[in-house]
């Protein structure tokens, strides 16, 4: 079956969606309802219960994508208000992203090694820690499936902001600085989300985290790219 | 009735202050993108726009309150635009098999590294540096 106008019809389906998922979390507050993993699962099982592709999907999901690039600006705005928090603390900061990439791209390449898994999925999952322009675009860099990275960025979004939150049960973690480092290097997007449920120090840390760990990410992707050739 | 008229043009004049906000920040965004296009740089152009934001704001050209309710909703609503790429799944359904497993473990495992490790370090060196402060 096909929708008359797929643009409009995902679009709305998609807000609907979103607007169901808040609301339900807000009464359950359970991390099985966040509101990324039930939107995804609602809109997948929308789309495979209409067989809709992929493609027809993006015609009203292409607007939704679209704003994650103003939104990666609007972050100025916390940085700019946190900016005493962080002109204070910035070496803790650069050392925390430079552990946390080094962590990041270390373990993955390992782990996936470990697990015996093929080459170009290793290289697609490699860039997994940082939010999706910069992955897909270290991805490609390096010769990895761009649109195989989106996804392993995404699973690691959705489970990172759940996993965060355990994490910060058992850690003993009395710095807001540390909690919000930990869920912008871990979960990009979704942590930083996660992080702004918290308080608004962690997430503005966050978001600075999330953005430098990406600017790295950005910088060694044609250094690894060089490397290779 | 006249308070609230008042509320009204209030409420009216809020919504333009938004919508005009949120046209700001993105047509800051495509300027950016024009820019990246143009120079071919290797940094997505949300985060140039980044940078061109906070120093804005920082160098007082631009006072935060024109900025705040719009840059706050799109914040508030960050993960609505990440639905669209966890969609890719349609396209990859070759992840549900083994491999998609191994991927799965290897994503868990990472997470719980990358986290736990970011987080003692931070914590560790933050607790260093105030104790010297004292």
């Amino acid at each position: 079956m096909s929708v008359e106008h797929p643009g409009l019809f995902w679009f709305t389906a998609t807000l609907a969606a979103y607007v169901v998922s808040r609301i339900v979390h807000h009464y359950t507050k359970s991390f099985l309802t966040s509101p990324l993993l039930l939107t995804c699962v609602l809109c997948l099982a929308l789309t495979v219960g209409l067989h809709a592709s992929y493609r027809e999907y993006m015609r009203g999901g292409q607007w939704l994508l679209l704003l994650l690039g103003p939104a990666t600006v609007a972050f100025a705005l916390p940085i700019y208000e946190h900016r005493a928090l962080l002109r204070r603390y910035w070496p803790t900061l650069v050392l925390g992203v430079g552990f946390g990439c080094a962590l990041a791209f270390g373990g993955t390449w390992l782990l996936s090694g470990l697990l015996d898994l093929p080459r170009d999925v290793r290289l697609s999952v490699l860039p997994r820690s940082f939010t999706t322009p910069f992955a897909m675009a270290f991805a490609k860099d390096v010769g990895g499936a761009p649109d195989l990275a989106a996804v392993c960025v995404i699973a690691t979004g959705i489970l990172g902001a759940s996993l965060g939150g355990m994490l910060l049960k058992v850690l003993p973690l009395r710095c807001a600085l540390a909690r919000g480092a930990m869920l912008g290097m871990g979960a990009h997007g979704a942590g930083v989300a996660r992080a702004r449920e918290i308080g608004d120090e962690e997430g503005a840390v966050a978001g600075l985290v999330m953005i430098l760990a990406g600017v790295t990410c950005a910088l060694l992707g044609p250094a690894v790219a060089l490397f290779e050739s | 009735m006249d308070t609230k008229n008042n509320g009204n043009i209030r409420h009216v004049t809020g919504i333009a202050a938004y919508g005009a906000q949120l046209a700001g920040l993105v047509g800051l965004w495509w300027l950016c993108q024009l820019c990246v296009r143009a120079l071919d740089l290797p940094v997505p152009a949300g985060v140039i726009g980044m940078l061109a934001l906070v120093v804005l704001l920082a160098s007082g050209a631009l006072p935060s309150r024109f900025v705040r309710r719009g840059a706050g909703s799109l914040l508030d609503h960050l993960l609505l635009f990440f639905v669209p790429a966890c969609m890719t799944l349609l396209d990859h359904k070759e992840l549900l098999s083994v491999t998609g497993l191994k991927l799965l473990a290897v994503i868990v495992v990472g997470i719980l590294t990358v986290m736990a490790g970011t987080a003692l370090i931070v914590e560790l060196h933050f607790r260093g540096r105030t104790r010297h402060v004292r």
